[in-house]
């Protein structure tokens, strides 16, 4: 059997995936080998239709492939069941989405609180980590706010407190900035470098050039297959 | 995931949404008000037919024979009802030969009543009275204390003396401003002096006692009967119920020999005792007790699907919020959980609701009617279970259609 190296966090084999559309099979992955190593900050592109968002649900344990093997931090989930899935979207994955997807109905600390709660976490230890959290991105006086009550980079921000605050191996963030105006892209993308420096595995999603950039390796999809898989100093532009 | 977290949500929801919250709950609130109400009214009822209507209509050991007419409800056919129209009367003569027959016999009396328009006092009136000629012993029998003046003896039967005892009410209103004592009252062409008061009954069975006029037996044979030595029932009281048991055996064997009944045929004339009274209500209460169930499941299923429904609702309207809370790790039994807890607090909001308006109900029915209706605990507790059940049975299609989103679908979801 084969082991995944000790630093990779992600690790793929000839991961695929087909949907049936009608009479149609639809090839959205058509095999990807793709190694991501601890603490890289790795943006993912491609055109739509390249297989972005399914890879990105593959890796997010919120799909499981037709075929193909997938490693998460050395363990094998291509073959987990939905509990065991939801588990390792518990514990190993901080998702951070375009639309920000926070509940509207309750506060900030709740929202990112809410990993905790599906992790059985007693409500003190919850609350202190939670507030941890918010402190980290800059919003330790916005806990008992409402997501209608801030604005857009507040939001995004308090998605990635959520995204961290259960110390995940491995931070999703699929289109952070794209419901975000340029100047609060920049502080949510000086953000997630700041975690990188810290020593966060990151994956970015995007289809923004200038968002790449922030990113030190460059993968881009085309037709289910990795096209091109490049490093570069980070802030160097993309060719 | 927490429950105390779901419980919280949809009590905000019930209260943000208050109308909306009303008419999702209405079933489940007109089932428990009605179980609820029905309930108090029955044990109420219940109570009230055990401990007052047959200790004092017809007290304890003692029975009443009448004659049977052919008037209840005129449900038996032609034939049964020109037999009973032959049925004989009873008469003065039964009672006397019962009295020396049945040793058990420790009070015993007989009486006749007629109702009256109306009887006066000087320039009052009084209408719809009840007149009652009663031998010495019916008082006692009755268990009808005098608060003033004296009650009926001997004397005043046998020499026919025309004095009368009056209830409470007759009492109020012909005498407001004095006692009604050696004061007289004018029954039809005649006048009576009274000599006691009866005390206050009030409620239900007083409307009776309250508006009656007692005279002697002997007074009204000479007045108001119109069939001499024909009485309406004969009151007999024993002094056990093991008296009572041999007694009423040897009463009806006297009767039917006495009315030359064979062997085999029905008995013409009618023994009620408190039991056959107790009977009579527990056949009424048994259809209470079997119609109420089906209406309260009836509202409750109602109520049910009306909470699906709405939670369905929910499920669709929340289907993001579902999706995330899966992207963060939500198996599908803590959203099954969830949802759950939300309709089971739904629906014991709607139950806490029907519990109070029954409770009030049955404040109401205590109130205004003679019933002393009273809401015994188990029937909360059957109440709000009932309420909580319902919320849980009905919300487990809603929970598991929600646990069973595909988190990417749900993500997407618009």
């Amino acid at each position: 059997m084969m082991m995944p190296p000790d630093n990779a966090v992600i690790l793929t084999r000839e991961l695929k995936k087909h949907y049936e559309l009608g009479a149609e099979t639809v090839r959205a992955l058509r095999g990807v080998d793709m190694q991501i190593n601890k603490n890289e900050l790795v943006a993912i592109m491609g055109p739509s239709g390249s297989g972005k968002s399914t890879l990105l649900n593959l890796i997010g344990c919120l799909d499981t492939p037709s075929d193909g093997q997938y490693w998460l931090g050395g363990q094998e989930v291509s073959q987990l069941d939905d509990n065991e899935l939801a588990r390792i979207r518990n514990r190993e994955i901080g998702f951070v989405f375009q639309t920000f997807n926070l509940l509207s109905r309750t506060t900030a600390l709740h929202n990112v609180e809410l990993p905790l709660i599906y992790a059985g976490l007693p409500a003190r230890e919850r609350h202190q980590r939670a507030k941890d959290a918010l402190d980290a991105v800059g919003l330790a006086d916005r806990i008992t706010h409402h997501p209608n009550e801030l604005s857009g980079g507040e939001r995004q921000r308090v998605a990635i407190a959520r995204a961290l605050v259960n110390q995940p191996s491995l931070v999703l963030a699929d289109e952070p900035t794209g419901n975000l105006d340029s100047s609060t892209s920049k502080e949510i993308m000086d953000i997630l470098v700041r975690l990188h420096e810290r020593g966060e595995t990151i994956l970015l999603v995007t289809h923004e050039r200038d968002i790449a950039t922030y990113a030190q390796r460059l993968i881009t999809l085309r037709d289910g297959t990795i096209e091109s898989d490049e490093r570069h100093t980070i802030g160097a532009p993309v060719a | 995931m927490n429950v105390f977290d779901a419980v919280f949500l949809a009590l905000r929801q019930v209260w943000a949404q208050k109308l909306k919250s009303f008419f999702t709950l209405l079933g489940v609130i007109v089932g428990v008000t009605f179980l609820i109400s029905v309930i108090a009214v029955v044990e109420g009822m219940n109570r009230y037919v055990e401990d007052d209507f047959a200790g004092s209509i017809f007290g304890v050991n003692t029975l009443t024979i009448e004659r049977v007419y052919s008037r209840r409800g005129g449900r038996e056919d032609p034939r049964t009802r020109r037999r009973q129209a032959r049925n004989p009367d009873i008469t003065t003569a039964d009672a006397e030969l019962l009295r020396e027959n049945v040793p058990e016999i420790w009070y015993m009396a007989y009486s006749m009543d007629r109702f009256m328009p109306e009887v006066r006092a000087g320039q009052n009136k009084r209408k719809n009275v009840r007149l009652i000629g009663v031998t010495d012993e019916y008082l006692a029998l009755q268990g009808w204390d005098i608060v003033d003046g004296r009650g009926l003896t001997r004397i005043d039967d046998m020499r026919a003396i025309r004095v009368a005892v009056i209830g409470d009410a007759i009492a109020q209103k012909l005498f407001p401003d004095e006692s009604p004592i050696e004061n007289y009252i004018r029954l039809g062409p005649f006048r009576y002096r009274i000599v006691g008061v009866l005390e206050r009954q009030g409620g239900f069975i007083g409307v009776i006692r309250d508006a009656a006029v007692v005279i002697p037996w002997g007074a009204y044979q000479a007045d108001f009967s119109r069939r001499r030595n024909v009485v309406e029932g004969i009151q007999i009281k024993f002094r056990t119920s093991e008296a009572m048991a041999a007694g009423e055996a040897s009463v009806e064997e006297i009767l039917r020999a006495r009315h030359q009944l064979r062997p085999g045929e029905d008995n013409d004339f009618d023994i009620e005792t408190a039991s056959e009274v107790l009977t009579a209500w527990n056949a009424i209460k048994k259809v209470l007790l079997a119609a109420g169930p089906g209406l309260v499941a009836v509202a409750l299923v109602v109520g049910g699907i009306v909470i699906m429904n709405i939670m369905l609702m929910s499920v669709l309207e929340r289907t993001r919020e579902i999706g995330v809370r899966k992207a963060l790790g939500a198996r599908r039994i803590d959203i099954v959980r969830q949802f759950l807890a939300e309709s089971a607090t739904l629906s014991a909001v709607g139950a806490v609701i029907g519990m109070l308006l029954g409770i009030g109900l049955a404040r109401l029915v205590d109130f205004a009617t003679p019933l002393p209706a009273s809401v015994p605990m188990w029937s909360i507790v059957l109440g709000v279970a009932l309420g909580l059940f319902v919320g849980l049975v009905f919300g487990v299609y809603p929970a598991i259609r929600a646990s069973r989103l595909d988190p990417i679908v749900a993500l997407r979801y618009e």
